[in-house]
């Protein structure tokens, strides 16, 4: 189906959940992003016509069911940054939730490009999806030129390790890698930590079956007793999800992209342990929902539970 | 250094629309050379400028010889690489290995011989390939992967990296130029992307939707001339600045689309290939995957705008035709 034809379908449907995005609202939001990005299109695929579609129809369950909520949005200055966060909830939905974060409630607004893994932009319709909205294939040209346009960064530097998560790592940061911060000293783009609570109950019982997805040559393998409900199993719980920004992390002016890896371990272990601690801060404010007591990685406030 | 003292081309490929667009340019470029254009397809529209001469023949080693000897070339534009766009392509493929890989190398021996100043080669953007995972602007200096899928393109990785090897060995006595361009379009040609963009019921991929380049043949073309005179030996991707994904293509265009996942397409293709004309199985893959190349290196050696015609532009164009 061309845009125009999905376009038609969807101007007039509205999902039954309590409010959709006004239009004055939806409006004032993309003549700003249109100032970033006057073409409408860019060469890794954005496309802000498909993004405003997407911000309009999903606006639902960012708001109500997943009830998003940012803290330290005043945080934010209009640079560039390179925005490091934790990642969890075995399919990618935080980074959606933090891309929307960025565009609804965040000021000024910004789409921030996600690098994503390979296997994304070969996945049929997600992966264009994917890229209309901002996602980029992970590497290290991409994420040169988006900086040296100005572009803001979405990185999760624990890569699948983060997302794939059985039940008793909830919560547990996994170790970062070094790329995104080497790419932050040749652009001299500052850092911007944030913390996402609440996408680890998406789907709060799951076991990586890492063995198995080896031998198979997946990435991961979470098996899920819910996904015996077959696709009713894949919905993710309505867990309220906070997005928590920390203090900009500046990037280092006399140290060089290519310094050794003791050096930049050093930085990166500092990030790791901002994120930690704006995790732990996150999880005491976060809110319950339903069921959410029998959850244990919901009931605790502090580290693995 | 501007290489000026031009009195005598050779184009190879002279039946094709970018070579009669070149060749119109060269003339107002270098008022006193003579052009030989040379092709192995008959042409009914031709220039009608007595500085130019039309042959017809077969690139065979015994006609480039008897060419090159009667003829003293001061720059040779190898224009004439064969595409896939026969009624079968994968019947033609030893007919394009002979053609286009042993044809370069029995030009690039006789230019070296015969001590021509500059030898210009036209491959293209193919030679990279189109992947899931390749970069948004891809450099010269990146592998060329199109093969790895698809033996169809073994022809156009093999003439470019024959090219490019020639060009570094012999760069002390030849100026070599490998031109790596994205889609051409125009009025005047017919490869692959423009029939496909031209054809009146095409399907599109629907979950599918790459950014590709476009461009106009006259720039292409200005381009050619141009690094004829001022861009020294070496391999450049030639693109404007402008990028289009495929659907927003079609849709500028305005011909009637039949959106269908790509799986389908790619049966699709094999049927069509069968029974009525061509769409190269390799086509699929760059309606799916970006292959977007960078124009840094070529820029350094053009001036300020030189590109004259927009992606829109270009297409508008091929839409009046």
């Amino acid at each position: 189906m061309n845009f125009k034809g999905f376009k038609k379908l969807t101007q007039n449907f509205t999902l039954p959940l309590p409010k959709t995005l006004g239009k004055m609202e939806l409006d004032s939001i993309f003549a700003q992003l249109e100032k970033r990005h006057p073409k409408g299109e860019d060469p890794w695929g954005l496309n802000l016509s498909k993004s405003r579609e997407s911000v309009r129809l999903t606006y639902p369950f960012y708001k109500h069911y997943f009830q998003v909520r940012v803290i330290g949005a005043e945080k934010v200055q209009d640079v560039p940054y390179m925005v490091v966060s934790n990642h969890s909830g075995q399919i990618a939905i935080d980074g959606m939730l933090i891309t929307g974060a960025f565009i609804l409630d965040v000021n000024p607004p910004r789409i921030l490009r996600s690098m994503v893994e390979r296997f994304v932009s070969s996945i049929p319709f997600f992966g264009a999806f994917a890229a209309a909205n901002g996602a980029v294939l992970g590497d290290r040209s991409n994420c040169e030129h988006l900086l040296r346009k100005g572009e803001s960064i979405l990185v999760f530097p624990e890569g699948v390790r983060g997302v794939s998560k059985s039940t008793n790592e909830y919560y547990q940061l996994q170790y970062f890698t070094q790329g995104f911060f080497r790419q932050c000293l040749r652009s001299g783009t500052d850092i911007l930590p944030i913390a996402v609570i609440g996408a680890e109950e998406f789907y709060p019982f799951v076991y990586q079956a890492r063995g198995l997805a080896k031998k198979l040559g997946l990435p991961a393998l979470p098996l899920n007793p819910f996904f015996l409900l077959g696709l009713l199993g894949a919905i993710p719980l309505p867990s309220p999800v906070d997005v928590v920004i920390g203090d900009p992390y500046p990037i280092p002016k006399d140290l060089s992209p290519d310094a050794p890896d003791k050096i930049i371990n050093d930085h990166v272990l500092k990030i790791e342990t901002v994120i930690k601690k704006l995790i732990a801060d996150g999880r005491e404010k976060r809110r319950r929902f339903w069921g959410s007591h029998l959850l244990p990685s919901a009931k605790e406030t502090h580290g693995p539970y | 250094m501007a290489l000026t003292d031009i009195n005598s081309i050779l184009i190879i490929g002279m039946a094709g629309g970018l070579a009669k667009i070149t060749a119109g340019l060269l003339l107002k470029e270098y008022p006193n050379a003579t052009i030989t254009g040379v092709d192995s397809r008959e042409t009914d529209q031709f220039l009608k400028d007595s500085r130019i001469k039309y042959q017809r023949m077969k690139y065979t080693r015994s006609n480039y010889e008897k060419l090159f000897r009667n003829n003293r070339f001061d720059a040779v534009l190898h224009l004439g690489r064969m595409s896939h766009s026969g009624s079968n392509p994968r019947a033609h493929l030893a007919e394009r290995l002979d053609l286009n890989v042993m044809g370069t190398n029995r030009v690039l021996e006789l230019s070296l011989h015969f001590e021509v100043k500059k030898v210009i080669i036209m491959s293209t953007y193919h030679v990279y390939g189109a992947f899931s995972d390749n970069s948004t602007f891809i450099k010269e200096d990146a592998l060329l992967r199109a093969s790895l899928h698809y033996p169809d393109l073994r022809d156009v990785v093999e003439m470019d990296q024959l090219a490019s090897n020639w060009m570094w060995k012999y760069q002390h006595q030849i100026e070599t130029l490998v031109l790596r361009p994205c889609s051409v379009i125009g009025p005047q040609i017919r490869n692959t992307m423009t029939q496909y963009l031209t054809a009146p019921y095409m399907p599109v991929p629907m979950d599918f939707n790459p950014m590709v380049q476009f461009i106009h043949e006259f720039d292409m073309a200005s381009v050619i001339v141009h690094s004829l005179k001022y861009v020294p030996t070496g391999i450049y991707n030639v693109a404007t600045d402008q990028c289009m994904s495929i659907g927003e293509a079609k849709r500028t265009i305005g011909v009637a689309s039949i959106p269908i996942p790509v799986f389908l397409l790619e049966q699709a293709a094999k049927l069509i290939n069968r029974t009525f004309w061509s769409v190269p199985e390799y086509l699929i893959d760059y309606l799916k995957y970006p292959c977007i190349i960078s124009n840094e290196e070529l820029k350094k050696h053009l001036p300020a705008n030189f590109f004259k015609f927009s992606i829109e532009e270009g297409l508008a164009l091929i839409k009046q035709t």
